[in-house]
């Protein structure tokens, strides 16, 4: 590291309460059952866990029984991991030019979609299909037209799970790798709080985004919130790159052991406005290497001037979408209630109505959207209540 | 007087309920129980879970009670039970004695109305094909099983 000061050093009194609030996890496999990968996600120390619920590889699924989910539910109670995301199969291509493959895709993915809800899973990451050199200006069209009628027909049904759109590395003829078209594919599908992005830093930086230094860092977020929005930010992937800036090719690599390096993931994991959005590492070799890139992670993540930890305690229904119905949640100071909010819908769509749905308390007083929140404290959400 | 006003998980007495309120000068005592029932709203129930945001639950149902004896010039004891409560099962009881009658069914009403509306306290049916989330007039499926 050849600057002088920022968020890169490694500092020996790390903020442990902060470091272990971080929402930082692995893609955890499932072999075995879907709930070995949140067993295994705890005993490598994530507090995010990123699965297939599916056969990444196949086209269709047996589809989950009752016990499945009823296991996988309390599962995740026990392990009591915070934040969970789904990554769809790799056969679909929600943008596909042959008829049969983009009706196939797209009720692969309301399955992904349907199969997520049952699981207690509040997003899918999916990638945005490929134009297949048929028209790269019809595919986005159809893309648009997949998501805008999954997303109507998956409500309809009352599916609360939401669509994380993920950042392409522009290999062969992938769509949404440029922040421009993805910017373009989130106003064509319209603002629905179960849209999101995810964005995937092997990729963005293989599709020539370079975020190896701070400045370059800050320009490339700074472009990422002109022409996509950071407030549609619901998952980073932090992948480091086999491949060199620009490549245009998809190949991970360990944290800070490819051509991006460490100091990107510290600015990364230190950049105030991004502290509540869950990392989570897609890099190779899991059995061996996931415990010890979650563990850089978390190191990276605790050298930084840290924000504040405010634990959020749920109550009625919303009580069901995390663990205990807390989750602590990572703020900048200075945060206020609608800043919690805000973080809790990022974290799960089915919380898009918590603000106008509840009132708020902090111990024994009813506080509104605009009071602070103080290192520690807890923030009650209160629906309307059913006593008697 | 301070009312009483207690929100917890043990089963409700309702005659200690009555001792705590009751003496010689009351010529009326108006003892409402709401119970858990078998039917509502179309769904069959099995039993009752309550819970509630205890540091804003016990100060406003406190207040309720205060506002109910000063303005009705009653004593007043109220429970609130929490947590698993059984078909049959109270899980409020409110004990009002005055002087008179129409004190005492005012106060009593104006508390328990009052409570549902006010006091941040939760139900969750528990049916035989699953459980719900009661919030105000909504009925929401609870995700979670038991
Ligand atoms: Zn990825
Ligand atoms: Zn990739």
């Amino acid at each position: 590291m050849d600057h002088d000061s920022g968020p890169s050093t490694l500092s020996s009194q790390e903020d442990e309460g902060s470091g272990s609030t971080r929402l930082i996890g692995a893609h955890m496999p499932t072999a075995g059952g879907l709930k070995n990968s949140l067993t295994a996600g705890l005993e490598i120390g994530c507090t995010a866990v990123q699965l297939f619920t599916g056969n990444p590889r196949q086209w269709s699924h047996p589809s989950l029984t009752d016990d499945e989910i009823r296991e996988f539910r309390a599962t995740h109670e026990q392990t009591g991991i915070p934040f969970l995301v789904a990554h769809d199969s790799y056969l679909i291509n929600l943008a596909a030019p042959a008829a049969d493959v983009l009706e196939r895709s797209r009720s692969a993915f309301r399955g992904e979609l349907e199969r997520a809800h049952a699981l207690g899973i509040p997003w899918v990451v999916t990638h945005m299909g490929s134009h297949l050199d048929q028209g790269e200006e019809e595919a986005v069209k159809r893309l648009i037209t997949s998501l805008k009628e999954i997303l109507e027909e998956t409500e309809a049904e009352g599916c609360t799970a939401g669509v994380a759109l993920e950042t392409t590395a522009g290999q062969g003829t992938g769509l949404g790798w440029s922040f421009n078209q993805l910017g373009d594919i989130l106003k064509g599908v319209g603002d629905n709080p179960r849209l999101g992005v995810c964005m995937d830093t092997c990729h963005v930086f293989a599709a020539g985004y370079d975020i190896r230094t701070p400045e370059a860092y800050r320009e490339t977020i700074q472009k990422f919130d002109d022409q996509v929005g950071i407030r549609y930010l619901r998952v980073i992937h932090t992948n480091d790159s086999k491949k060199g800036l620009g490549s245009r090719v998809d190949r991970h690599e360990h944290i800070g052991m490819g051509e991006i390096g460490m100091e990107a993931f510290s600015l990364l994991l230190n950049d105030s406005r991004l502290l509540h959005i869950p990392v989570v590492a897609e890099t190779p070799d899991a059995q061996t290497m996931h415990r010890v890139n979650v563990a850089r992670l978390r190191r990276l993540a605790a050298s930084g001037a840290y924000g504040i930890v405010v634990t959020a305690q749920l109550f009625g229904h919303y009580s069901d979408l995390f663990p205990g119905g807390t989750v602590d949640v990572l703020l900048p100071k200075g945060a206020v209630v609608n800043d919690l909010a805000v973080a809790l819908t990022d974290l799960n769509p089915a919380l898009s109505d918590l603000a106008s749905h509840c009132r708020f308390a902090i111990a024994d007083d009813l506080v509104d959207g605009t009071t602070a929140l103080r290192e520690g404290c807890t923030v009650a959400a209160l629906p309307p209540s059913s006593g008697g | 007087m301070m009312a009483y006003a207690y929100i917890g998980h043990e089963a409700i007495d309702k005659s200690a309920l009555e001792k705590r309120v009751v003496t010689v000068e009351d010529g009326a005592v108006c003892t409402f129980v709401g119970n858990v029932r078998r039917h509502s709203r179309g769904r069959e129930v099995a039993y009752l879970e309550y819970n509630a945001y205890l540091p804003i639950a016990s100060r406003t149902l406190q207040e309720i009670a205060d506002e109910a004896e000063a303005r009705w010039q009653v004593k007043l004891a109220v429970q609130h039970k929490i947590g698993r409560v059984e078909l049959g099962e109270a899980s409020v009881v409110i004990v009002v004695a005055s002087v008179h009658r129409a004190e005492a069914f005012d106060a009593c009403r104006f508390c328990i109305d009052t409570l549902k509306e006010k006091v941040p306290i939760w139900k969750r049916e528990v049916c035989p094909d699953g459980a719900f989330w009661i919030e105000g007039e909504e009925a929401l499926p609870a995700s979670k099983a038991d």
